[in-house]
């Protein structure tokens, strides 16, 4: 069964949620799946799960924000990458200064200040008419075998 | 919900003092120096919403909350002890990561990576539970919202906890069964045989379930009766009050329809 999942890699993982709570969950349960998929550690998956939380509770709850999320989840050889993306009519109409979601927001601030905790690699792009971009990387720690 | 983060300048200047105490302090650590605790509780009052942030965030993870605010404020005491100004980062960025350290230590003491699955599999345990027990109480399935009111849980954690609990299910076959770290015990695919002939009632069980798609409601409880619970068609007929030949009747009808899907 291990031997299945490491050769059907790499495998990429893309949803569209409304940017709202109820839905946030879908968001971390897409994300525990792939980070289960590349055999991270339980904690490891909770704190994907965490880290996507915030990144989408940070969007959700910034006032700007858009109408939907973006999610992405790649594992790519033993990391993984997650994208979320602020998106949507409003998003796409504030100019880049507005647009400072992530970095600002205040609530949005200590997220982030836990997310990098999280994660491996955390950065942003902010796209002058897609909103903001949070790209999440966290690897496979050292395994035993 | 804002005023989770103190002024950044007040913060920098709390600490500038701070650190002058904090010299002074360790030129003579025998001295009782009230500037010293005092500047340290402030700190610490101006961070603890930083703490429970944090700890609010892992506390779905089957620990309370006060304990583990109290272990992050350990962690908050730590980074308020180590943190300096000259360094030229914020505190919050400084203290996160060792309060959260100070945390996740405490869930790894306390046997974590057992616990959060357990926790899960409890959840998705009580979910089935619970929603049998609705059912007959409301006489119909139970909606999430109902499941999560009875539980008192969210209903993400309810629809997370029925996910989960089967992906974590279908993992434990590489799963060790004694959780003690030191010893390599018996994993649960080493203890299961092979070729069970209760396998291949299995797969046809799940071929059933899919087949009972197709029948309507009562159709599918007379099926259920009749034949799981071995219930005559005369108590079934009592039961749903209607005839006894009524029940033949649909009985009749589920079991043809079953028959076509199945025969597929």
């Amino acid at each position: 069964m291990n031997q299945a999942v490491e050769q059907s890699f790499p495998e990429f993982v893309e949803l569209r949620i409304p940017s709202r709570a109820e839905w946030v969950a879908l968001a971390r349960l897409a994300a525990a799946t792939i980070a289960n998929r590349l055999r991270f550690s339980i904690e490891e998956i909770e704190d994907v799960k965490l880290a996507v939380a915030e990144a989408c509770t940070a969007v959700i709850q910034y006032d700007g924000h858009g109408e939907f999320i973006e999610l992405s989840c790649e594992a790519q050889g033993d990391s993984l990458r997650i994208r979320v993306r602020d998106g949507g009519r409003q998003a796409a109409l504030s100019g880049v200064k507005e647009r400072i979601g992530f970095e600002e927001a205040r609530v949005a601030g200590l997220g982030v200040f836990l997310i990098r905790t999280l994660m491996d690699e955390v950065s942003y792009d902010v796209h002058p008419k897609n909103g903001t971009e949070l790209l999440m990387v966290k690897r496979l720690a050292g395994r035993p075998d | 919900m804002n005023d989770f983060r103190p002024d950044r300048e007040q913060t920098r200047a709390l600490f500038a003092r701070f650190a002058l105490a904090r010299t002074r302090h360790e030129g003579d650590p025998e001295r009782a120096d009230p500037d010293y605790e005092r500047l340290r509780d402030e700190l610490v009052v101006v961070h603890l919403n930083l703490v429970r942030f944090l700890a609010v965030r892992f506390a779905n993870r089957g620990e309370p909350l006060d304990d583990l605010i109290q272990v992050g404020t350990v962690g908050l005491l730590k980074a308020i002890d180590r943190f300096d100004l000259d360094r030229g980062v914020e505190f919050t960025t400084y203290a996160t990561p060792t309060i959260v350290g100070e945390i996740k230590r405490y869930f790894r003491d306390k046997g974590w990576a057992v616990k959060v699955p357990r926790r899960l599999q409890e959840l998705n345990l009580a979910v089935n539970r619970t929603s049998d027990k609705l059912a007959i109480e409301l006489g119909r399935s139970p909606t999430v919202g109902e499941l999560a009111k009875r539980l008192d849980a969210g209903e993400d954690e309810i629809l997370e906890a029925q996910e989960l609990g089967q992906a974590y299910n279908l993992l434990s076959l590489d799963s060790e069964l004694s959780g003690e770290a030191d010893k390599k015990s018996q994993t649960l695919a080493e203890t299961v045989g092979i070729a069970d002939a209760g396998l291949e009632l299995l797969e046809d069980r799940a071929n059933i379930e899919r087949a009972f798609e197709v029948l309507s409601g009562r159709e599918r409880v007379i099926i259920y009766l009749r034949f799981y619970e071995a219930v005559s068609q005369t108590e079934i007929a009592k039961r749903l009050n209607v005839s006894q030949m009524h029940v033949s009747r649909l009985q009749a009808k589920a079991l043809e329809k079953l028959r076509s899907v199945l025969v597929e």
